[in-house]
């Protein structure tokens, strides 16, 4: 599939997201809105009753636990050996650490406000920019996986109880992943606003429904 | 004068005698019955561990007040005494038992030792467990509670049987220390006995272990220390809950089905707990810890957290004040944003 074309209007589009990174994007949103959600009166329930019971909440907290955890490995699996594109579209480069991130900074909170053109321009290959890839590679490497190992432990606590010891007992992993998800939920805000700072508020929620993006105007990625 | 001495002198009398009569009897039957020859000779039920019964109540109200029908020729008169009958004594709780789905199963003496019996806050919920183990397999118990409860095992582990099959509409959180057997530092734990935590001690009370000041009460700060110690390293807390009263219905009240029995009672139901440690005769004896202290974050019980309950406040803060940070962004962002708009228009 070529990855830019011309739409009728004169501009040219391009394929920016494949299939697979969009099914495994809007599962693990659903995954993480209902781990929030369930999470919140699983730690709160005398306070919060959404799900009708206490065990149901357990239930669906546990099954979108597992989905969120299948779809991370598969989508690991694709961008390490389907794809290789793991390193060059997450890990930042030397001049992403010397000058990108502070540009992209800059842009953000300075520059955009005055009318100021986005430094970086997502391409299939250079999707993120320096401050999405420091973002990104800390969620998707570091905290997705501490949460996918605390949750898998705090679902299997009498058969993995040694590890838990281990690990510093039952109450450091339950912090663990309490904190971790509270970053993600943070994250969620911080993520959906800055989805709408394309050339249109809806212009980045678009592409991540039908893989493609206008190439003029792709100003302000997320 | 001479007539108090004479009154002294006659009280004296009738209190001995009278200590003797309560006394002597249990001493005879002890000496063939406290002695493990017996077991030889007809059988293991016929010994009565002597340390096990010292100090029940059915050892101070002595061996006749239930086994009436020995004579005085016994063992020698050739007839086989008649088992005890507990509802003499026990008649409501017999009543409510032989009422109970449990009624038509099992005796009392399938379950209770009347010659080592103890008040429930004398025992700790491995021991009533295993009573129960004794006809439930543990294996099929997890199975057929797996089926509806989650972490099944978790739970048959974490509390006695009792705590939900039972008409205690209430729970108190008690924790033992249990250790791993010895020289094997990846081995199963089990509670610590009284030799063993007495080894650890080394040779103070067992209690001296976490209440380091000996005042009774166990800080927050004595459980930190207990749990951050390398001397107790291969150690743990243990927390059960343990049914405040006892009784003998066996019924599941609805609110043990849908977990709100113990996990949306919130922090306010962990505020109290025990430690529980075991005496020279088995007997465990409670202290009580510092309010709140299974609350705490990280150190006060590593191993002992039950969801919707023991949450940290202070955590829950840090929570919040990241969430709230993941909110400012778009809040202060998106109004600099709106407020300079015409600038992105001109561009």
């Amino acid at each position: 599939m070529s990855t830019t074309v011309t739409s009728s209007h004169n501009e040219e589009m391009i394929y920016l997201t494949p299939t697979p990174v969009r099914i495994w994007h809007w599962l693990n949103a659903l995954g993480i809105v209902t781990l929030s959600i369930t999470g919140i009166q699983i730690r709160f329930p005398e306070y919060v009753n959404l799900f009708g019971s206490y065990k149901a909440a357990i239930s669906l907290h546990n099954t979108a636990g597992i989905t969120v955890s299948i779809s991370y490995f598969l989508w690991l699996f694709y961008y390490l050996f389907i794809t290789g594109t793991l390193v060059k579209l997450y890990v930042p480069n030397l001049d992403d650490i010397k000058r990108g991130i502070i540009r992209q900074a800059l842009f953000y909170f300075f520059h955009f406000f005055r009318g100021g053109p986005n430094p970086h321009h997502s391409m299939p290959d250079d999707k993120f920019n320096p401050m999405q890839k420091f973002a990104y590679l800390m969620i998707m490497l570091i905290l997705l996986p501490l949460v996918i190992l605390t949750g898998v432990l705090l679902m299997n606590v009498a058969p993995l109880r040694e590890l838990l010891m281990m690990l510093g007992g039952i109450k450091l992993m339950v912090s663990a992943h309490f904190l971790i998800a509270c970053c993600f939920t943070a994250f969620l805000f911080v993520h959906v606003y800055l989805a709408t700072m394309g050339h249109t508020p809806l212009a980045h929620f678009k592409p991540m429904w039908t893989g493609w993006e206008k190439l003029e105007g792709n100003s302000h990625g997320h | 004068m001479s007539i108090r001495r004479a009154l002294t002198g006659i009280l004296l009398v009738t209190l001995t005698w009278a200590t003797a009569a309560i006394a002597s009897p249990n001493e005879a039957c002890q000496k063939c019955h406290g002695d493990k020859a017996i077991i030889s000779k007809g059988g293991g039920h016929l010994y009565i561990d002597p340390g096990k019964f010292a100090g029940t109540s059915h050892e101070m109200i002595g061996c006749p007040s239930c086994h009436d029908a020995i004579t005085a020729q016994h063992p020698h008169d050739g007839i086989r005494p008649p088992r005890a009958k507990c509802r003499e004594c026990h008649a409501d709780i017999q009543k409510e038992y032989s009422q109970s789905l449990h009624g038509g199963n099992a005796n009392c003496s399938d379950c209770h030792n009347p010659h080592m019996a103890r008040r429930q806050s004398a025992v700790s919920g491995d021991y009533i467990n295993a009573q129960c183990n004794k006809c439930h397999d543990k294996a099929k118990t997890v199975a057929t509670h797996g089926k509806w409860l989650p972490q099944a095992a978790l739970h048959v582990d974490a509390m006695p049987c009792i705590t939900c099959h039972t008409g205690s509409k209430n729970y108190t959180i008690i924790m033992y220390i249990e250790t791993r057997e010895p020289g094997n530092k990846r081995g199963d734990f089990h509670e610590a006995t009284f030799a063993e935590l007495m080894k650890v001690s080394g040779g103070k009370e067992p209690a001296r272990l976490i209440d380091m000041n000996g005042d009774n009460q166990i800080s927050l700060d004595e459980l930190r220390r207990f749990n951050t110690s390398s001397k107790y390293e291969g150690m743990r807390l243990w927390g059960m809950m343990m049914p405040e009263q006892v009784t003998h219905t066996y019924q599941i009240l609805d609110n043990r089905w849908d977990c709100t029995f113990c996990h949306v009672s919130g922090p306010r139901a962990a505020q109290s707990s025990y430690v529980a440690f075991p005496g020279k005769d088995g007997r465990y004896s409670r202290l009580p810890v510092e309010k709140g202290a299974v609350l705490d974050l990280l150190f006060g019980t590593p191993d002992f957290y039950m969801m919707g309950n023991t949450r940290s406040t202070a955590l829950n803060i840090v929570g919040a004040l990241i969430l709230v940070g993941g909110m400012m962004f778009p809040i202060a962002h998106g109004s600099l944003r709106f407020l300079t708009r015409k600038n992105r228009k001109e561009h």
